[in-house]
């Protein structure tokens, strides 16, 4: 035996060399000059700004009166909801919904007499009901609505998802053409955003909660698919070739084999796209695909930021107790 | 019943995993494939429900060839018993069981667990034999035993009556108290239900208590062939002694450490 070679062969080299720090060094010089161009200095300085404007050591920042105008403009927020009463169809003075009261306004209003041609001020009473929750009302129902689209764009990425996982499962596809096929498909649904894709199916569809779910679904089913079929490729064998070797067929192994052994993380996943779908939801309403979106672009482009306030707080607040609430869920069943 | 004819195995890189292997298994028999590891039982084995193609030769079952064209109809003859009881951990043991039956299951019971009464009786009957508890069957199996595991497997083998059992080194992975009991549970129910058993096995001991014949391969070859009381102590020392050396042999090519103990030691808990 050739000791030389021998010795040549049992020898363990650092685990990086020289060629790996100069790529590391290459790496470091592409991100300072890409962070120069998307202004991260600027960043770094006005947050520094900021940081010392809170604590007082500076006399005013620009992010610090940005926020705090945003602040002001936000609160109080809009809980309560007003309709002049001449607006509200067959007005019942007397049947009032709960809680609801009258008030009414007097308002003087300089007008051009037609007739004598002088500005006069003429005093007009406008009476109004006031829902004192009316409006926290309108944006949870709004939200419930934002739910539902969430949980139905699920539901289609999950059905929709299955035979994509399979046909995308190296080991499962029927054939080579179903497996490049589903594989390309899964690709691009998930290249395609969902904001964009919900802007071109509120085209086709129309304003309203079916570009949403759809939108939602979309995106959702290529995710699902790509990350089902990973797990079906990379499940435990055994009990596959178990099963394969009875001469059950292939559905059946996925079905006894397969499905038991990777359940707890589809369900993972299922509940995290559940997730991201009612974040999502909220957004994609800016274009129009209904929801709690929806009212937020209303009210934002009609400078209505109390209203919007009162958007965004419920927002966080469902988005909050649904994480706590997936978190919980994947505990009991994993 | 199972026939192999001068079977031979190659790889695409030229080296024999089994080499012009002739054997006739008789119904009934309780056959034991003794030899090292890398000798070519596995292969053997998975040639007779067709896990394996041959590269030359052929396996015949109850009179079927194993070829591509016959492996739907022919498997579900030819249960199966794993190394690594190749379960499903997280199924219940029911479901285990009860899935050795899919085969020729209609697909709507198939897909919405509803297995026939009849079946369900006979995996309840079945998860008895093999020396479980009633209690167990709605257990799941990562909740259990090696040596439990295994009976589940051994179980599930026996849902559809197979008249071929084939058992990869069913007690590789267990120790050897339980080996034995494992082994005579296997021998004990195959003989009740007339199955015909091909079990590889790497002990000669155990080969020599449990097996009415005993086949034993070194390097893809079949070294001997007779009754498991003919398979003597010298017989024995031959095969492993053989077999050791030869695994030197062909580990030539791999360098030693000139001086330095820790490789041997990385090697020490290796093979046998």
């Amino acid at each position: 035996m050739n000791t030389q070679a021998g010795n040549a062969a049992w020898r363990l080299d650092p685990p990086y060399g020289a060629r790996a720090l100069l790529i590391a060094i290459a790496a470091l010089m592409l991100f300072l000059y890409t962070g120069q161009r998307v202004e991260m200095g600027r960043m770094a300085a006005l947050t520094l700004d900021g940081a010392l404007a809170a604590v007082g050591l500076k006399p005013q920042s620009q992010v610090t009166s940005g926020l705090g105008a945003l602040a002001h403009s936000l609160f109080p927020l809009q809980v309560s909801y007003r309709t002049e009463t001449s607006r509200i169809e067959g007005f019942d003075p007397d049947r009032l919904p709960w809680l609801a009261r009258i008030e009414t306004l007097q308002v003087s209003e300089s007008r051009l007499n037609p007739h004598t041609l002088k500005m006069e001020d003429e005093v007009s009473t406008q009476t109004y009901l006031v829902e004192p929750l009316g409006y926290l009302w309108r944006v949870l129902v709004k939200m419930v609505e934002t739910f539902e689209i969430a949980i139905w764009a699920t539901l289609l990425a999950v059905l929709g998802s299955a035979p994509l996982a399979y046909c995308s499962a190296r080991n499962y596809a029927p054939n080579r053409l179903l497996y490049v096929l589903a594989r390309a498909t899964v690709s691009l649904f998930r290249a395609m955003p969902e904001l964009i894709c919900a802007l071109f199916l509120v085209l086709a569809y129309g304003f309203g909660p079916i570009a949403g779910v759809l939108a939602l679904a979309i995106h959702s089913m290529g995710f699902l698919g790509k990350f089902y079929a990973e797990d079906i490729e990379t499940a435990d064998t055994g009990p596959q070739e178990a099963l394969a070797a009875i001469g059950a067929g292939k559905p059946r192994v996925l079905a006894y084999a397969v499905l038991p052994q990777v359940l707890p993380k589809f369900t993972g996943y299922t509940l995290y796209i559940l997730d991201r779908n009612v974040r999502m939801a909220t957004v994609v309403g800016l274009v129009g695909a209904g929801g709690i979106g929806q009212e937020l672009k209303g009210r934002y482009d009609m400078y209505q930021y109390a209203h919007v306030g009162t958007i965004l707080v419920v927002i966080f607040i469902t988005v909050f107790l649904l994480d706590q609430a997936a978190a919980r869920l994947r505990r009991r069943l994993i | 019943m199972l026939r192999y004819e001068s079977v031979g195995m190659r790889y695409a890189d030229g080296t024999a995993a089994l080499d012009s292997v002739s054997l006739r298994v008789p119904r009934g028999q309780f056959c034991v494939i003794l030899g090292a590891s890398g000798a070519g039982k596995s292969t053997l084995l998975r040639m007779a429900n067709g896990l394996t193609a041959p590269t030359q030769g052929e396996v015949w079952v109850e009179g079927t060839r194993v070829q591509p064209s016959t492996l739907a109809a022919l498997r579900p003859r030819v249960g199966m018993v794993h190394q690594h009881f190749n379960l499903v951990p997280r199924a219940t043991v029911a479901t285990n069981v009860l899935s050795g039956a899919l085969p020729g299951l209609p697909a709507w019971r198939a897909y919405l667990l509803r297995f026939p009464a009849g079946l369900r009786e006979r995996a309840c009957r079945l998860v008895r034999d093999v020396g479980l508890q009633p209690e167990h069957l709605r257990r799941r199996v990562s909740e259990l035993s090696g040596g439990q595991q295994q009976r589940v497997g051994i179980a599930r083998a026996f849902m559809l009556a197979p008249a071929l059992l084939l058992a990869d080194e069913p007690v590789a992975s267990l120790d050897p108290r339980i080996s034995r009991d494992i082994l005579a549970l296997l021998r004990d129910q195959a003989r009740e239900r007339g199955a015909t058993v091909l079990c590889s096995l790497h002990q000669v001991d155990l080969a020599r208590e449990f097996a009415d014949r005993i086949v034993a391969l070194r390097q893809g070859e079949m070294v001997f062939d007779g009754p498991a009381g003919a398979f003597d102590e010298a017989t024995a020392k031959a095969l492993y002694a053989a077999g050791a050396a030869a695994a030197r042999e062909s580990g030539a090519a791999m360098p030693e450490l000139p001086g330095a103990g820790w490789p041997s030691m990385l090697s020490a808990g290796g093979a046998r």
